[in-house]
C-alpha cells in the first residue's frame, strides 16, 4: 500500500488520482503508524513553506518523514515535499528550517524582468543522471511546474535533472530510497504518469 | 505556443457556439469528460473549459460537470464562466481546477478582480472578449464602451499576468483568427497572451505563433476534425 502524508497541505487528492490512474491504490494517511507500515510513502504539498513544517511538526510528522527516508523506505516528494527535505527555505524572507535530510537550500528564483514569478507553466527537464524516474523517456521530459522557490542542492551526485526558467534549478532528486520532484507529475499527462510508474516499478517495487 | 483544446459546455454537455450565440449550438459530446480524456491522449499539455451556462447566470452552473473532467485527466485545466466572486473561484480550486479565469466580472467588477488577484495572482487568468475592438460582457451579448487594449492594461496594472483574447466575430466561424488584433495585443502588453476564436488550420497555428502569443485555443475545428490535436500540438511546438 503507497501512503500520501496528509499533513494538511494540498494537492492529495489530484496526487492519489494519478496513482489510481495507473491502477494503484494509494491511501491519504496521517498516523504514523499507518504510514510506517505502508510498502512506499508520498510527501505532496502546496502552500509556503514555513507553513507546511508547522503542520508537519505540530502532527509529529516531521521525525516520521526522517524516519521513513532513514529507514530506507521508498519514497516520493513531491513540489513542496521536495522542498522540505533541505537544510531551510529563505521563503517568507529569513531562513525557515527545513527537514535537513539533504545539504541545500531553497531560494526565490532569480528572473530576468521578463519572465514572471511564479513559474506556472510546462516547461522541459534536463536528465544530470540515470535514475529509477527517468528510466526509458524521452531526453527532454516536459513537465508542468508551479512555484515560486527552488532548489539548490549541495550535494550535486543527488540532482537527476535540472530545469531553467531564468535561471537554472534543481527539479529532480533521486539518491537511494529516496525521490522528489519540484514539478508536478499528477498534472504533467501521460510523461507525469510514466514517472509515477517509473517511481512505482524501479523504487516502490509495487508494480512490475 | 501551448494548444488549449476547448470544452464548452451548456447543461452537462460538450457544445460548440457559432460566434457566441447561444442559438446556435452543436452538441458534439454527452460526456464532456470523455472528451477531455481523448485530448489529453493526443498530447494536450492544458484543457480550456467554459461553463457557458455558467457565464450566462453569471454564477458557475456546471461545476460537477466539470469535477468530473478534472478527475478524468492529469492535466490542468483552466475555466471560466460565471466566476463573480472569491467563494467561486475558492469553489474552482477546490474541485482542482489549475487556472480561473475572469471576463464579464473584470469588465463589471474592478474592485473584485483587484482582491482576487492580490490573493491569487498567478492562478487567475483575464479573459478578454472583443467585438471589433470593444470588450463584450455577459456572456458576449452585450458590448461595452472600453477597448479591449485598454482593459488589457488596466488588468496589468492590477496584477494580471494572463489575458485570453477571444475575437468574438472570428469565433466558431472557423475563418482564420485575428491575427493583426493578436499582435496588437501581444505588442501592447507584458503579460502573456493566450490567443482564441477563428483557428481553423494548421496554418492558423503557424500563423499565431508567429504573432508571439503564448498559447492558442482550439474549439471547433478539432471536433469538426478540420484540425488534427496532435498535428496542431506539433505545428505549436
Amino acid at each position: 500500500m503507497i501512503s500520501i502524508i496528509d499533513y494538511g497541505a494540498g494537492n492529495l487528492k489530484s496526487v492519489q488520482k494519478a496513482f489510481a490512474h495507473i491502477g494503484c491504490d494509494a491511501v491519504v494517511a496521517s498516523q504514523p503508524s499507518r504510514i510506517l507500515s505502508s510498502d512506499a510513502v508520498v510527501l505532496p504539498g502546496v502552500g509556503a513553506f514555513a507553513d507546511a513544517m508547522k503542520a508537519l511538526r505540530d502532527r509529529g510528522l516531521d521525525e516520521i518523514v526522517k524516519q521513513v527516508v532513514y529507514d530506507g523506505m521508498p519514497f516520493l516528494g513531491i513540489c513542496l515535499g521536495l522542498q522540505l527535505l533541505f537544510e531551510y527555505s529563505e521563503e517568507g524572507g529569513g531562513k525557515e528550517k527545513g527537514l535537513g535530510i539533504f545539504k541545500g537550500c531553497i531560494k526565490y528564483i532569480n528572473v530576468p524582468d521578463d519572465l514572471k514569478v511564479p513559474h506556472m507553466g510546462w516547461n522541459c527537464l534536463d536528465i544530470k543522471k540515470e535514475s529509477p524516474l527517468f528510466n526509458n523517456m524521452e531526453e527532454k521530459p516536459f513537465v508542468y511546474f508551479v512555484h515560486s522557490y527552488c532548489l539548490h542542492s549541495e550535494d550535486r551526485n543527488i540532482v537527476a535533472a535540472t530545469c531553467t526558467y531564468g535561471e537554472t534549478f534543481d527539479a529532480a532528486i533521486s539518491e537511494k530510497n529516496v525521490c522528489a520532484v519540484q514539478f508536478h507529475p499528477e498534472k504533467s499527462g501521460q510523461t507525469g504518469i510514466n514517472i509515477l510508474k517509473n517511481w512505482l516499478k524501479n523504487v516502490a517495487g509495487v508494480i512490475k | 505556443m501551448i494548444i488549449f483544446p476547448a470544452i464548452d459546455i451548456i447543461n452537462g454537455k460538450c457544445v460548440r457556439l457559432t460566434q457566441g450565440k447561444y442559438d446556435e449550438k452543436t452538441i458534439y459530446s454527452d460526456e464532456p469528460w470523455e472528451t477531455a480524456q481523448r485530448w489529453e491522449s493526443k498530447g494536450a499539455k492544458f484543457l480550456h473549459v467554459v461553463d457557458l451556462d455558467g457565464a450566462k447566470q453569471g454564477k458557475p452552473a456546471n461545476t460537477e460537470t466539470i469535477k468530473k473532467i478534472i478527475d478524468a485527466v492529469n492535466i490542468p485545466v483552466q475555466i471560466g464562466g460565471g466566476i463573480r466572486t472569491i467563494e467561486h473561484i475558492k469553489a474552482a480550486f477546490d474541485i482542482g481546477v489549475s487556472r480561473v479565469i475572469l471576463g464579464t466580472s473584470a469588465v463589471n467588477d474592478r474592485p473584485f478582480v483587484e482582491k482576487a488577484l492580490g490573493m491569487y495572482c498567478d492562478r487567475i487568468a483575464i479573459g478578454i472578449d472583443a467585438k471589433n475592438g470593444y470588450a463584450a460582457v455577459s456572456g458576449w451579448e452585450v458590448t461595452s464602451n472600453i477597448s479591449a487594449i485598454q482593459l488589457a492594461a488596466i488588468m496589468q496594472g492590477l496584477g494580471a499576468d494572463t489575458v485570453i483574447y477571444t475575437d468574438i466575430s472570428k469565433d466558431g466561424m472557423l475563418a482564420g483568427p485575428n491575427l493583426d488584433a493578436m499582435k496588437e495585443m501581444v505588442q501592447s502588453t507584458r503579460m502573456n497572451v493566450i490567443a482564441s476564436g477563428g483557428v481553423s488550420c494548421i496554418q492558423d497555428v503557424i500563423n499565431l505563433k508567429q504573432t508571439g502569443v503564448a498559447g492558442a485555443i482550439i474549439g471547433k475545428a478539432l471536433y469538426t476534425g478540420a484540425i488534427e490535436l496532435d498535428k496542431a500540438i506539433k505545428a505549436a511546438e
